[in-house]
């Protein structure tokens, strides 16, 4: 209700300017805002959802602008024609960029937009018969609608809509797949991949995307000024641009409407102090890194609670997705489902995994056991793609999976978890699942950006479902971060098995639980294995294992000593030595 | 002209290396860097012009007085800017450095002036002749300082107890603070020498270009495209990377134009990163699970 009213005021508040003021400074003021707030929109997905900084948007912004003026001034196209042309152009542009640097992160990024934003530059000032170089381009006709020319106070219009479209598609977007995995590769990468996600095509998206919203602010500003020169597209625009995003509130919807008009103005306000402008810049943009990690918005907003009311419900009572479903009647195949023929992988001289061979059987749950160092974590990166073995094959299903990516191997029904619980911790424990269970189906990003089909029904259902039967279908809404520890692995779990896991790999999924827990973990598993699931466990636990397992394999320095029923395993010499480490 | 082409590209690509050593020694002991390594060249030259052209004081005492400047800026860096964002996960500590940055361009701005100065120097006076062509002394003795630096540097850690601290540091950080080792302190003594290095590039440059508080955002830039090139975790690339750099970008200044000179730099680092993401002198990383 209270936002309601805050969107409702800004919407009179911005009709109201042309009606105040014919004043044309301010006009081009609260388009300049106007603008920013469309290019610093799609900033937002990309630096607030993805968490990709970019230091080079100034760039894009430039190409935005340039395309749709030389569209106006050489091909003689209308502002109509121009937007959408320098959107498609710019959006191209951003994915190219994507595609050669968007593997990288961190201060690496951060070059290859750094450069490509001095590139542009360096193209706008030399590539004179194109841009007219440091002189730029004059000239650029107004828009006009119906033959007529728009004057000033009727463009501003067209500006301001644009930016509360802009606003309205990042709200699409935030509340859809696409950004719901935006946030998962921010997260977790890993986790992203094991559920299938290609964390390189799901960035590119959020690069392309964001490139286009530049593209279009950039012609809005062209068809605004009439002129453009390289001056207006420097590496200080594509910071002030991220300190827009920054100060208003990263990954906040109204985020770029705060940053873009308060810096707009506040220099306004300063004039006397023209001289202290940077300063202004540097302090606010180190204050919003140092006190207000989520901005203005983030400090006006109140953190909401929503945490259960009472204690836990941990019931295991919901039934499985698949129980007494038509997959069901694969309970009792006992083939093999995955198969390891002679895997090695050394690091160095060292043979973490040496020539293991291995059959984990459909509907079982079998244990990879063996002491520190044994090469068992290793083994799990080998089998869900996130290391490439030296030699052996791999196989799930009959289908050859070594060395193949971890998200194709999760679409294939391998999920793993991980030692440490790898959590997207800004989602909400439904939204963690609903990761898994959409994966790698996210559909068309237009799609997402209009906000149709904002509950794909089906996968909503299942990640309900896979909640519920981990016995944490009262915490939906609660943040993943806030989670308990033990729930956090049942998260995992659940998340994995939305993703329609037919093989979970469970990397120490008991380490550091209480007693009571693994009990409930215990029976958790035997429930998957009942709903014709296949678990394979690498543990530590020995109860857990004993108790569970339907085969066990132990590894010690890389190598199977042992393989068999867990009594037998349990009373193997090899096995007794490797432990204790009397010698055979 | 190849010649004083060949020596300038020499000149300032020693000085882009000396830069980029700065942002490879923070970041092997902390995996942070200070994006404001060029405002720190720029501060060493300010400093610099101020007491010793503008107070008239020796230069001695110039040289005293920017690398105090610039270590203690560099301290300030890390206090303020890396040490509180260091678990953030996020590389947040990339936008409060160039915040830092900002801010002391603004400081130089209203202090200094807008207006670049000449910065007056009897080596940049009067070109010497080498194989015919005419070139500064100061040229000379930039890639000469420059070497003599790197090489210190790289003595500093390998054969003092403090440098080999901070190597420590660099190898395993968990390791080197159960050993005893200081890691925090280990870190600001990154940052503060790193500064220094750029704080002397900023001197040893600013005979060569005006000084101004805008004079080192490129070359801080160039630097860290350098760093890239030769890889964040190894010297000895950053160094060669560094000449390279300077050589081609005098080629294309040279031979082509000068504005074509920053496009083909960067696009090389665009091209490094999509095929040798970890540098001429890195190593493959391995990925961890």
């Amino acid at each position: 209700m209270r936002r309601a009213l805050g969107w409702t005021a800004v919407a009179l508040t911005a009709a109201a300017v042309p009606l105040v003021t014919a004043n044309t400074y301010y006009l081009y003021l609260a388009m300049t805002v106007a603008i920013f707030v469309v290019v610093t929109c799609g900033l937002n997905v990309l630096a607030g959802l993805n968490g990709q900084i970019s230091l080079g948007h100034a760039g894009l912004y430039a190409i935005g602008a340039y395309t749709a003026a030389l569209g106006a001034t050489r091909l003689g196209l209308g502002f109509w024609t121009a937007l959408p042309l320098a959107v498609a152009v710019t959006a191209a542009v951003g994915a190219g960029l994507a595609l050669t640097g968007l593997r990288l992160s961190g201060p690496y990024l951060a070059m290859v937009t750094i450069a490509f934003g001095i590139i542009v530059e360096g193209a706008l000032v030399e590539w004179v018969a194109l841009t007219g170089g440091p002189g730029g381009i004059f000239d650029i006709p107004r828009p006009a609608l119906g033959g007529t020319p728009l004057p000033l106070g009727r463009y501003y219009w067209i500006v301001t809509v644009t930016a509360a479209l802009a606003l309205l598609l990042t709200r699409n977007v935030a509340a859809s797949a696409w950004g719901r995995a935006f946030v998962a590769v921010k997260d977790s990468e890993l986790a992203a991949e094991s559920l299938g996600l290609s964390p390189y095509r799901v960035r590119t998206a959020a690069f392309t995307l964001s490139a286009a919203f530049a593209g279009a602010g950039g012609a809005l500003f062209a068809f605004l000024n009439g002129y453009l020169s390289p001056d207006s597209f420097t590496l200080q625009t594509s910071i002030l641009f991220l300190l827009i995003v920054l100060f208003g509130g990263l990954g906040t919807l109204a985020g770029p409407l705060v940053g873009a008009t308060a810096l707009v103005l506040l220099p306004e306000l300063i004039r006397q102090f023209l001289e202290y402008r940077l300063m202004l810049y540097g302090v606010l943009l180190l204050l919003s890194v140092y006190f207000l990690p989520r901005g203005v918005v983030g400090a006006l907003a109140r953190r909401r609670d929503a945490r259960p009311a009472a204690g836990d419900v941990s019931s295991f009572d919901a039934p499985l997705a698949r129980e007494g479903a038509p997959g069901g009647e694969h309970a009792r195949d006992e083939s093999v489902i995955v198969a390891l023929e002679g895997v090695t992988k050394a690091f160095g001289g060292l043979r973490a995994v040496a020539d293991v061979t291995l059959r984990v059987r459909a509907a079982t749950v079998h244990s990879v056991i063996g002491p520190n160092g044994a090469g068992k974590t290793t083994l799990v990166n080998l089998v869900a793609g996130f290391d490439t073995p030296d030699a052996g094959r791999i196989a799930l299903a009959g289908a050859p999976i070594a060395g193949q990516a971890p998200s194709s191997i999760a679409r294939r029904g391998l999920v793993r978890t991980f030692q440490t619980p790898q959590l997207f911790e800004a989602l909400s424990v439904l939204d963690n699942v609903r990761v898994g269970a959409v994966g790698h189906r996210l559909g068309s990003l237009a799609i997402a950006l209009l906000g149709l089909r904002r509950d794909a029904t089906a996968a909503d259902a299942r990640a309900r479902a896979a909640l519920a039967a981990v016995g944490l279908g009262e915490w939906t809404t609660t943040p993943a971060a806030d989670l308990p520890f033990g729930h956090r692995r049942r998260l995992e779990i659940a998340r994995a098995l939305a993703a329609g896991a037919r093989v979970f790999v469970l990397d120490e999924p008991a380490a550091g639980l209480a007693p009571a827990e693994v009990e409930a973990l215990d029976a958790l598993l035997a429930r998957l294995r009942a709903a014709g699931l296949t678990i394979v466990l690498i543990e530590h636990h020995v109860d857990l294992v004993m108790a569970i397992s339907d085969r066990v394999t132990v590894l010690d320095e890389g190598r199977v000593i042992a393989d068999g029923a867990p009594a037998a395993v349990q009373r193997d010499p090899a096995v007794v030595a490797a432990y204790l480490g009397t010698s055979p | 002209m190849i010649i004083q082409l060949l020596v300038s590209g020499l000149a300032l690509g020693s000085m882009y290396g000396l830069v980029a050593l700065g942002y490879h020694m923070t970041w092997a002991t902390s995996r942070t860097l200070n994006f404001s390594q060029g405002h720190v060249v720029m501060l060493g030259a300010v400093v610099a012009y101020g007491v010793h052209v503008a107070a008239g004081w020796p230069l001695a005492v110039a040289v005293i007085a920017t690398l105090a400047a610039s270590a203690a800026f560099g301290l300030v860096v890390e206090r303020i800017a890396v040490r509180p964002f260091f678990t953030a996960g996020s590389p947040v500590w990339l936008l409060s450095t160039i915040a830092l940055g900002i801010i002391v361009e603004n400081v130089a701005m209203v202090t200094f002036g807008k207006d670049a100065r000449a910065f007056p120097s009897t080596l940049a006076l009067k070109p010497v002749f080498l194989l015919g062509a005419g070139v500064y002394p100061q040229e000379l003795l930039l890639p000469l300082a420059g070497v003599v630096l790197m090489g210190g540097t790289q003595l500093f850690y390998h054969r003092t107890f403090y440098g080999r601290q901070l190597k420590a540091v660099a190898w395993d950080r968990e390791a080197a603070g159960l050993m005893g080792i200081h890691v925090p302190r280990a870190v600001a003594t990154a940052y503060a020498l790193s500064a220094v290095l750029a704080g002397v590039a900023g001197v040893l440059l600013a005979p060569l270009l005006n000084v101004s508080p805008t004079m080192g955002t490129l070359i801080g830039l160039k630097a860290f495209a350098v760093a890239i090139l030769g890889g964040l975790g190894s010297a000895a690339g950053i160094v060669v990377a560094g000449f390279l750099y300077g050589l081609v970008e005098a080629l294309v200044a040279g031979y082509v134009s000068t504005g074509a000179r920053e496009i083909v730099g960067f696009a090389l680092v665009i091209a490094m990163l999509t095929v040798r993401p970890w540098g001429l002198g890195g190593r493959r990383p391995t990925r961890r699970v």
